[in-house]
């Protein structure tokens, strides 16, 4: 009897002292939550790790107002460099040395195709910050949510929204050849074919590096384009649209969510050289709005040096429905609920990007639609249509 | 189109052959190959930047300044980097260039890693339209210094008695210093010759280019491209060598595929290589057994 009792009470002394542990969830204590990031903080897509302090920005607000079911959120960051190796090695330290909860990284498509397998063995709840690729989210892995504009959704925004000018026939294309650019180009071409069954007048390449865009633009010039498909990092935009206008190349010129307007226009440094430059624009409201402004504060609350700009709110709403789905999922926090939460997220609007997030079981491409943003007379205009001009 | 093309080619070239010709001297003063002279390139640019918007001195006298810094910072590689290694082999001279190199990089990415940044103008006249035929004061610029380089330098070499003395000294350290020549003094300023020869560059370059701390990666496999093209150690061989693979970038993406631009610099050094790997300009070397 003594020794049953003896054996009850051990059993339950055990109990009590590896019950949490055996509970929880693993990157989950009593008072943390703990969450990997993991962005290109270094190297030449660097620029794109501006988004990084964005979702920070955000996790560590949420801290400061006592945080998720009492837990704060442990942030615990990895640099890839924009490197697929980097990237596989950052995200294996997160899964298996830092044992995070979940994954809140990628603005390289590239790195995320290339730790997506990885991801989902271990089996971690993985959400997007910035990558674009159609791919990563198309065909869909269970515990992978993507946030953000896809660049299938891109490429049509920008083909539609060339097609609503009345007579617009001609689309040249200039894009990067690596994955990144393909990534962009192919959903373009393939729209403009699919809906209104023409082919790109041009179809030409400008590689990353590059300072000199005189074949291309002669060669739209020749072809007498009426519009210009840019899928080209930042510094390769600012270069062809100085020599467009150099070479006084008048054609309307668009670009994807990589480009910023503002910063374009510093780096060409001149106004008329992106009066013609229309971009896709992730966004509610301009960036010198009020209402994004007040995203920038908050950057610049955690980062006082941090210059914002377009890219440092890319990965803030899926920061915010990260920070909406632990919410949802309670205090008893697993990853499966945490996922279940993020599944039942529906029309959910950060007041951030161009579209709400809904992610169901059998979609978790987030974001659908989107608009066009232009600078007219120095401010951040944003469009639907070109009528809207 | 053709002679646009060929403008912008000469424009393009002239970038190449002013690299090149920075790495060409130091090669033939040292006989040293240099794959951290994109990093003096990237150097001058970012330290003129500093000086103007963070010193705020205005352009000129910030380019002369970020000139003499980047002499200091060849001159100092050579003291405490390359010296040391006495006469280690090539090989080993080439890995610690690689090695600064990197670690410049890094030096730069840690500053501005996330910034593409732009560099004003030297100057800011707009485009000049010579029937249909577009040139700018910036691409008139980097080819009339490259000019001005190429004869500066092809006039030490060979018409002034210390450009003697410096190839005496590439050929036969040992020599030159047995006849009371200092040797180390005279590799260290070349150095510094170097790495302002680059800075040079990247501050003319700059405001096309922009500035990244990954902007003297590409340029120095066309400079590399350069100086096999034209022969390795011909000063006129780099420039030539620079105008062509610029042109021929060119045209080809004129009027082939945009797609080869970028390949260009690749097929000429294999090309090169195998059919006359002296380049145009460069002598068969033989050795008689």
């Amino acid at each position: 009897m003594f020794k049953t009792k003896y054996l009850a009470c051990m059993l339950g002394l055990g109990a009590m002292l590896a019950g949490p542990a055996f509970a929880q969830a693993p990157g989950v204590t009593d008072d943390s939550i703990k969450i990997g990031i993991f962005g290109p903080m270094t190297g030449s897509a660097a620029l794109f790790g501006k988004a990084v302090f964005g979702v920070e920005a955000v996790y560590k607000d949420v801290n400061d107002h006592g945080g998720i079911n009492g837990r704060k959120i442990d942030i615990v960051r990895e640099d890839t460099g924009c490197d697929p190796t980097r990237g596989t090695a950052a995200v294996k330290k997160l899964i298996s040395q830092s044992q995070v909860f979940a994954i809140n990284g990628g603005l390289c498509s590239g790195v995320v195709m290339a730790v997506k397998e990885e991801v989902a063995k271990a089996g971690v709840p993985f959400v997007i910050i910035g990558a674009a690729s159609s791919a990563i989210s198309d065909p869909m892995m269970p515990n992978l949510f993507h946030p953000v504009a896809t660049t299938s959704n891109v490429a049509k925004t920008m083909i539609d929204f060339a097609m609503t000018r009345e007579g617009t026939k001609k689309i040249a294309v200039v894009s990067h050849s690596d994955d990144w650019g393909k990534s962009n180009r192919d959903p373009a071409v393939d729209h403009l074919k699919e809906a209104y069954g023409l082919d790109p007048v041009l179809d030409l390449t400008m590689e990353r590096g590059s300072s000199d865009a005189t074949p291309q633009i002669l060669k739209i010039r020749n072809a007498d384009a009426d519009f210009v498909v840019l899928m080209m990092y930042p510094a390769e935009v600012a270069i062809f649209l100085r020599d467009a206008y150099k070479y006084g190349l008048k054609v309307p010129v668009l670009a994807p969510q990589s480009i910023s307007l503002k910063d374009t226009r510093e780096r060409v440094g001149n106004d008329a050289a992106v009066e013609n430059l229309y971009v896709f624009y992730p966004y509610a409201h301009p960036t010198d709005s009020p209402e994004m402004e007040k995203w920038g504060k908050l950057i610049n609350k955690y980062y006082p040096d941090e210059r914002v700009e377009s890219f440092s709110y890319l990965g803030m709403s899926g920061a915010l429905a990260v920070v909406e789905a632990l919410k949802a999922a309670g205090p008893d926090l697993t990853r499966q609920k945490f996922m279940d939460a993020l599944n039942d997220l529906r029309d959910f609007d950060s007041g951030i990007s161009s579209a709400p997030i809904t992610f169901t079981p059998e979609d978790h491409a987030g974001i659908k639609g989107g608009a066009m943003a232009t600078l007219d007379d120095g401010k951040v205009t944003v469009m639907k249509k070109w009528q809207d001009k | 189109m053709f002679v646009q093309l060929i403008l912008s080619g000469v424009a393009q070239g002239s970038i190449y052959a002013l690299v090149a010709l920075g790495m060409t001297a130091l090669f033939r003063a040292t006989t040293i190959v240099n794959f951290g002279h994109g990093e003096f390139f990237m150097g001058g640019a970012f330290v003129l930047y500093v000086m103007i918007n963070v010193v705020g001195l205005p352009f000129l006298p910030g380019a002369l300044l970020a000139i003499v810094v980047m002499f200091l910072v060849g001159m100092t590689i050579e003291r405490v980097l390359i010296r040391p290694m006495g006469l280690a082999p090539h090989i080993a001279l080439a890995m610690m260039t690689v090695a600064f190199s990197f670690l410049f990089r890094g030096i730069a990415r840690a500053f501005w890693g996330r910034e593409v940044l732009p560099m004003p103008a030297v100057f800011s006249f707009p485009p000049i339209d010579v029937a249909g035929v577009i040139i700018t004061t910036q691409d008139l610029l980097i080819t009339g210094m490259t000019l001005f380089f190429v004869v500066l330098f092809f006039i030490f070499f060979q018409r002034t008695n210390l450009g003697r003395i410096a190839q005496a000294a590439s050929a036969n350290p040992r020599g030159a210093s047995l006849v009371g020549i200092n040797v180390n003094l005279f590799h260290g300023t070349m150095w510094g010759v170097a790495a302002g020869l680059g800075a040079i560059a990247g501050i003319l370059v700059a405001p096309i280019t922009l500035l990244y701390p990954d902007m003297g990666a590409l340029i120095l496999i066309k400079a590399f491209a350069a100086m096999t093209l034209g022969g390795f150690g011909n000063l006129g061989g780099a420039v030539v060598g620079g105008l062509l693979i610029g042109i021929l970038e060119q045209l080809s993406g004129g009027y082939l595929s945009t797609a080869l631009i970028d390949i260009f610099a690749y097929l000429v050094i294999i090309a090169v290589l195998l059919i006359r790997p002296a380049g145009l300009f460069g002598i068969r070397e033989s050795q008689r057994v």
